[in-house]
């Protein structure tokens, strides 16, 4: 995938956007008046789907949202449309006007009372999980939900095309993955990532130089990332081999006999309280021999936001030093 | 049942995440058996044997088949305790242990004095006791993970759920001493506790030093209890299931009945967590998951058959 392709296809996509908004709202602008029939409805309404395959009818002029993560609120600011948020969890600390909007809860524990009585268009939530209960509770009260769910670099990027399609700011959001993606291209050319439509794993990881790497999410119990996650697909971008690529589930809890037996040459710490150095288990592994284990910021790696292309930066700096003199 | 056990412990010695050449041994695969596999299969056999003899000294002492660690808050003590320990004391290997112990033996004392009345020691009121000072216990330890930090308790909540993968060489000897003095304690009451099955007055009449007996065995469980959850979280069914069984094939002899439990408590667990390490590898499930699962529809058939 290389960048003029992408740049082809953000604009064939913002320009069908355009053509299918001006197609879909031949009305008056400002019509206030309620819908009387469907034909009616959909002057006001329009549907775009989430990362789940929903179909989600939206107002047309979306004004009032929730957040129900940090990943999403601050994709919501980077598109231009923080102003629109009145709600957002305990856990959004990014940027610093999300910390002074109203609170609904955390991620986990949503409160549904504080969400209704914010009366918003749309909430976003960030997995499926325990999404049918929420969701239907806050369909029946007109509020649509958008799940989000990007599992790579492309997941996020798509996020942020949807966001902006949906608060109308295409502008901001198209300039927005464009310097997103110049950054990753960046790396790419220097790194020689991504790897080749028709090139084999093994040859991609050989010619890149990939350095074998694991990712601790907790030192005890041992939680790493896996197949699902959108981390390993960073890993790759930042030509790295992630060890444990192949194992199922996005942040699987990994056998200690597994992890041992892995012997990875650079260990990346998610950066919180639980986790400041390696398990025992790697204790002679190359990553701890060389003194190459790294910490991350956990909000810069665990929120696939913006902000994670920063952590592909310095993820890459820290696989490959001697590439990035600088 | 010795015997049972050395096989047990050999086949959990060779299954696991990785495959180990006992004949031909990498320095890996050393590290594998001797840093990772075996302390884990040890902590096993001494949590199922805790949790196995101290159902086995609740039930004859309270002459009630429900009697278990669980049910009476003994291991709601010991997990808040360790919480406690966990939030509050630096990185100590021995701090939890010994908070657990405490938290353990603070919630039997606890449940002991609301189940006594005028009239004496009331079954019915024991259990009812336990079982509030479980929940009280249940809903402290949940409302102390939502108010403290989210990053310090993300292990802790999941240690909860009954869990052997971190277990050290240092824990492994903490939980043997503790299983080793209670099994001897408790053994060493056992005919005081035959006595005290067909009664407290009988007891009495027979000589028995009932305050004493109570006290030790309580003081026994307590110290069992609190090691085992301090080492590995909530794994139910094995204090209530394998006394049950020890009883259905040699009677009801606590002489018997309690070093018997013991080695079948260890027996259960390793078999449980040689399951929840190897079904999914190199992924792995919470072993009080798997007791659970084998425990209950057990339960199930004693209840039927006996």
């Amino acid at each position: 995938m290389n960048l003029s392709r992408n740049r082809i296809v953000t604009v064939l996509l913002a320009s069908l956007v355009l053509a299918s908004c001006r197609g879909g709202a031949p009305g008056p602008s400002g019509n206030a008046a309620p819908a009387q029939n469907e034909a009616a409805a959909n002057v006001n309404l329009r549907i775009v789907t989430d990362d789940l395959g929903r179909s989600i009818s939206v107002p047309v002029k979306v004004t009032r949202v929730v957040s129900t993560a940090p990943s999403v609120t601050e994709s919501i600011f980077a598109v231009g449309a923080g102003d629109r948020l009145v709600g957002v969890t305990t856990f959004c600390n990014y940027p610093e006007e999300a910390k002074s909007i109203a609170k609904i809860g955390d991620t986990m524990t949503p409160n549904m009372e504080s969400i209704v009585a914010l009366k918003p268009d749309i909430v976003f939530v960030s997995t499926a999980s325990q999404i049918e209960s929420f969701s239907k509770t806050l369909e029946q009260n007109g509020i649509a939900v958008y799940v989000t769910n990007p599992a790579s670099l492309d997941g996020v990027y798509h996020n942020l095309e949807q966001f902006g399609i949906i608060f109308n700011t295409t502008k901001v959001s198209t300039e927005l993955i464009d310097a997103l993606r110049t950054r990753e291209w960046r790396i790419g050319q220097t790194l020689g990532t991504p790897m080749q439509r028709d090139e084999l794993p093994a040859n991609f990881y050989a010619r890149v130089g990939a350095i074998k790497t694991f990712v601790q999410i907790s030192k005890e119990p041992l939680f790493t990332i896996g197949k699902g996650s959108f981390l390993s697909d960073i890993i790759e971008s930042a030509a790295g081999l992630s060890v444990t690529a192949t194992v199922e589930s996005a942040f699987p809890k990994l056998s200690k006999e597994t992890a041992l037996a892995l012997t990875p040459e650079v260990i990346i710490l998610s950066d919180s309280l639980d986790n400041q150095e390696p398990n025992e288990v790697f204790k002679n592994s190359p990553a701890v021999k060389n003194g190459r284990v790294y910490k991350i910021n956990a909000d810069l790696i665990s929120r696939p936001g913006p902000r994670i292309v920063d952590a592909l930066e310095q993820i890459a700096k820290y696989l490959h030093p001697e590439k990035f003199p600088d | 049942m010795v015997a049972l056990l050395g096989v047990v412990l050999t086949v959990a010695a060779m299954l696991g995440a990785e495959s180990v050449s006992f004949f031909e041994m990498t320095e890996q695969q050393r590290s594998i058996l001797f840093d990772i596999r075996l302390p884990r299969i040890l902590l096993g056999a001494c949590v199922g044997a805790s949790l196995a003899v101290a159902g086995a000294g609740l039930q004859s002492l309270l002459r009630n088949p429900l009697a278990e660690p669980y049910l009476l808050g003994v291991s709601n003590g010991a997990a808040l305790g360790t919480m406690l320990a966990f939030v509050f004391v630096a990185d100590s290997e021995f701090a939890r242990p010994v908070m657990a112990f405490a938290g353990a033996g603070l919630a039997t004392v606890a449940v002991y004095r609301m189940a006594q009345s005028r009239a004496g020691m009331n079954v019915e009121r024991l259990v009812l006791s336990g079982v509030i000072v479980t929940t009280f216990l249940s809903s402290v330890i949940v409302m102390l993970t939502t108010l403290l930090d989210a990053a310090k308790l993300r292990s802790f909540t999941f240690w909860l759920l009954g869990d052997l993968s971190q277990a050290t060489t240092n824990g492994v000897w903490i939980s043997l001493i503790a299983v080793v003095i209670g099994t001897i304690v408790l053994t060493s009451q056992a005919r005081a506790l035959n006595l005290m099955m067909i009664g407290e007055r009988d007891a009495v009449d027979f000589g028995v030093e009932v305050g004493r007996v109570r006290m030790l065995t309580f003081g026994a469980a307590s110290l069992v209890v609190g090691a085992a959850v301090a080492a590995s979280g909530s794994v139910g069914y094995v204090g209530l299931i394998v006394p049950h069984l020890i009883r259905l094939s040699v009677g009801s002899d606590n002489r018997l009945v309690v070093p018997l439990s013991a080695i079948a408590g260890a027996i259960f667990v390793v078999f449980a967590d040689t399951i929840a390490r190897t079904a999914i590898a190199p992924r792995e499930l919470p072993v009080g998951a798997i007791t659970a699962l084998i425990g209950a529809p057990l339960f199930i058939y004693l209840l039927r058959k006996g």
